[in-house]
C-alpha cells in the first residue's frame, strides 16, 4: 500500500445556484481542485453524489460531468451512499491509488438539491430510510431525528439547550465564511424560538435544501514529486461501515455504530489516537446528530457533548474544535458533496490556509460523514505538517 | 417529481403492513420485518413467519408537520416510536389521538388505516397505525 495524499481542493458556495446545473456545480469544484493541486493529468474521477436522477434526470452522471471538464475517455464513477456518497467516494478514490491502480484521482461531490419543492425534497431524503417499512407511512428523517431527541434529553436528564446549542456554534463558526450557506450567527433564543418541525425539533435545528460541490485531487506517494501543489496533506486512513438502517433496531437507537466502527478503524490506520485529534468534522444534519456522532465516536462520555460545548471544549479556540466552518447546519449539507466539504476544509486547517478559522497547530484533522441517521457511515483522517 | 406509488410494491408488503406480519428468526429470536432469505443478525435461515401482537407500548412520540409528496395531505400527523412484549421496536402513526393526549408508556393498539393516496386517481395505500387503548 502506498501513501495517498490530498494535493488540491476546491468547491462552490454553497447556496440555491438556480442559475446552474449540477454538472456546471461539479466542474467548477473539480476546475478549481485541479488548478490548487497543480496537476498536469487526472487518471480517475470519483463523483459523490445521491440524486442526479431526480434532480437532474441524468443516470451515468460521471460521463457528464468527464466531458464538462474536457476529460472524455477518462475513466469517471458515480458513487451512491445517500448523505454520505462524498465520503464514499473518497474511500473509493483512496483505495485506487493506495492500490497502484491510479497516480492522480479526482474525486468530486456534487448535489443540486434547491430546484426540488419541499415535499418533495422531504421525499428525497426520505429516501435515506427504509422505503417498505418506514417511508411508505411518511416517517421522515425529522421524525427519527426528533424520536431520537426525547430519548435522548429524557434518558440523560438534560435540557434542550443542551442539543439546540449545537446549531449556535455552527452559525458562530461560519460567520463570514463565502462558502457557507447562512454564513451568519443566531442565537439560542433564535433556534428554540423556530417552528417546530417535528417537536421537539425545530426548523433551525435542521438543514436546508441547498446545491453546492467540492472537490479533492489524490496523489500517490510515487508521484508526488511531479505535483507543483505548495500545500499538501496525508490521508492517514480511512473506513466506512454500515448498520441496521433503522436506529430502533440498533441495540442502542443512541448508539451509531457504524461511525463508532469507523472511528476506531481510521484511528487505527492512521496511527493516531483521539487526543491527537486537532479538528473534527461531524455530520450535524439534524442538532441531535452532532451530540450522538460525538459521543458514538468516544470524543465525549454519553450524554455529556451539550456540557462540554457549554464549557467552550468545541470552539475554535477549544480543546477539540469541531466544525470550523459552520458543519452542515451552516456551511449546508448538500448530501453528496457534503464529506468532500467537511475534508476539503481540514485541508486547509492543516495546510494553514483557513483565514479567520485557523485552529492553531493544526496537525490531524478527522471527518465523519454519515448517512439516514447512521446507517452509513464513513471517516477519514488527514495528516498535515511533518506528517504530510 | 411524484415518487408514485407502484401497486406491485405496496402489494409485495401487504403482509406487514396489513397484518404486522414478520419474519422471526428461530436461532436469535430476531425480528425481520420484510420478507428475506437470511436473519439480518444472526444469518439463519431458518425464519418463521409470525404476527407481531397488536398491542404495543409507546415510548416517544412527535408530529411530522412537513413531509414527503404522499404524505402531504394528511400532514400535520402523529408518530411514536412503539415497543412489542418482546422488545421489537416499531415507528408509526399514530391516529384517533390528539398530541396534548399522548404520554410515554401509554398503551396502544394496532388498527388498519389510510395511510397515503397516489393523487385523486392513484393508489391508496392502507396499512397499520396505532391508537390508544381504551380501558
Amino acid at each position: 500500500m502506498r501513501t495517498v495524499h490530498v494535493a488540491g481542493a476546491g468547491y462552490t458556495k454553497v447556496s440555491e445556484h438556480w442559475e446552474r446545473s449540477l454538472t456546471e456545480l461539479a466542474a467548477e469544484a473539480a476546475l478549481a481542485a485541479i488548478r490548487d493541486a497543480g496537476v498536469e493529468r487526472v487518471d480517475a474521477i470519483y463523483l459523490g453524489n445521491a440524486t442526479a436522477e431526480i434532480t437532474s434526470h441524468q443516470i451515468g452522471i460521471s460521463a457528464i460531468v468527464s466531458e464538462e471538464l474536457g476529460l472524455s475517455g477518462v475513466p469517471a464513477i458515480r458513487i451512491e451512499c445517500g448523505e454520505a456518497s462524498g465520503m464514499a467516494a473518497f474511500v473509493q478514490a483512496h483505495a485506487a491509488v493506495s492500490s497502484g491502480l491510479v497516480e492522480v484521482a479526482l474525486v468530486v461531490g456534487a448535489e443540486k438539491l434547491s430546484d426540488l419543492m419541499p415535499e418533495e425534497y422531504n421525499t428525497v431524503y426520505t429516501m435515506t430510510l427504509p422505503h417498505e417499512t418506514m417511508g411508505f407511512a411518511g416517517i421522515t428523517p425529522a421524525a427519527v431525528a426528533a424520536l431520537l431527541y426525547r430519548i435522548y434529553t429524557e434518558r440523560y436528564e438534560v435540557p434542550q439547550e443542551f442539543v439546540a446549542q449545537f446549531p449556535v456554534l455552527m452559525h458562530r463558526n461560519a460567520k463570514g465564511v463565502p462558502h457557507a450557506q447562512f454564513p451568519f450567527e443566531v442565537k439560542l433564543e433564535d433556534v428554540l424560538s423556530s417552528p417546530y418541525v417535528a417537536p421537539p425539533l425545530r426548523r433551525l435545528e435542521t438543514t436546508a435544501p441547498c446545491d453546492g460541490a467540492a472537490a479533492l485531487v489524490l496523489v500517490s506517494g510515487d508521484s508526488l514529486g511531479s505535483v507543483r501543489s505548495g500545500s499538501v496533506t496525508r490521508v492517514g486512513g480511512v473506513s466506512l461501515r454500515t448498520d441496521y438502517v433503522s436506529p430502533f433496531d440498533r441495540e442502542d437507537p443512541l448508539f451509531v455504530s457504524s461511525v463508532a466502527l469507523s472511528v476506531e478503524e481510521v484511528l487505527l490506520r492512521s496511527g493516531i489516537d483521539r487526543n491527537d485529534v486537532d479538528v473534527l468534522e461531524v455530520h450535524d444534519s439534524f442538532s441531535i446528530m452532532a451530540p450522538l456522532i460525538l459521543e458514538s465516536a468516544g470524543f465525549a462520555p454519553r450524554g455529556r457533548s451539550g456540557l462540554l460545548l457549554k464549557d467552550g471544549s468545541y470552539d475554535l479556540n477549544g480543546e477539540l474544535p469541531i466544525n470550523t466552518f459552520g458543519g452542515l447546519k451552516a456551511r449546508g449539507h448538500p448530501f453528496g458533496a457534503t464529506a468532500l466539504y467537511q475534508l476539503a476544509e481540514l485541508h486547509l486547517q492543516l495546510t494553514g490556509r483557513a483565514g479567520k478559522n485557523q485552529v492553531e497547530k493544526a496537525r490531524s484533522g478527522l471527518a465523519i460523514s454519515t448517512s439516514g441517521l447512521g446507517a452509513i457511515s464513513g471517516a477519514a483522517v488527514l495528516l498535515g505538517g511533518d506528517g504530510a | 417529481m411524484r415518487s408514485g406509488i407502484r401497486p406491485q410494491e405496496h402489494w409485495r408488503a401487504k403482509r406487514f403492513r396489513y397484518r404486522l406480519e414478520v419474519l422471526r428468526c428461530s436461532s436469535c429470536g430476531t425480528v425481520n420485518m420484510t420478507p428475506r432469505r437470511v436473519c439480518r443478525r444472526c444469518r439463519s435461515t431458518s425464519l418463521v413467519p409470525e404476527r407481531l401482537p397488536e398491542r404495543a407500548r409507546l415510548l416517544a412520540f412527535t408530529e411530522v408537520k412537513s413531509t414527503t409528496d404522499i404524505h402531504e395531505e394528511t400532514a400535520p400527523y402523529l408518530v411514536g416510536l412503539l415497543e412489542f412484549e418482546d422488545g421489537t421496536r416499531i415507528v408509526a402513526q399514530l391516529t384517533d389521538v390528539d398530541y396534548e393526549e399522548l404520554r410515554p408508556g401509554m398503551e396502544m393498539e394496532a388498527v388498519v388505516r389510510k395511510i397515503a393516496q397516489d393523487g385523486e386517481s392513484g393508489v391508496i395505500v392502507y396499512g397499520f397505525k396505532f391508537r390508544p387503548v381504551i380501558a
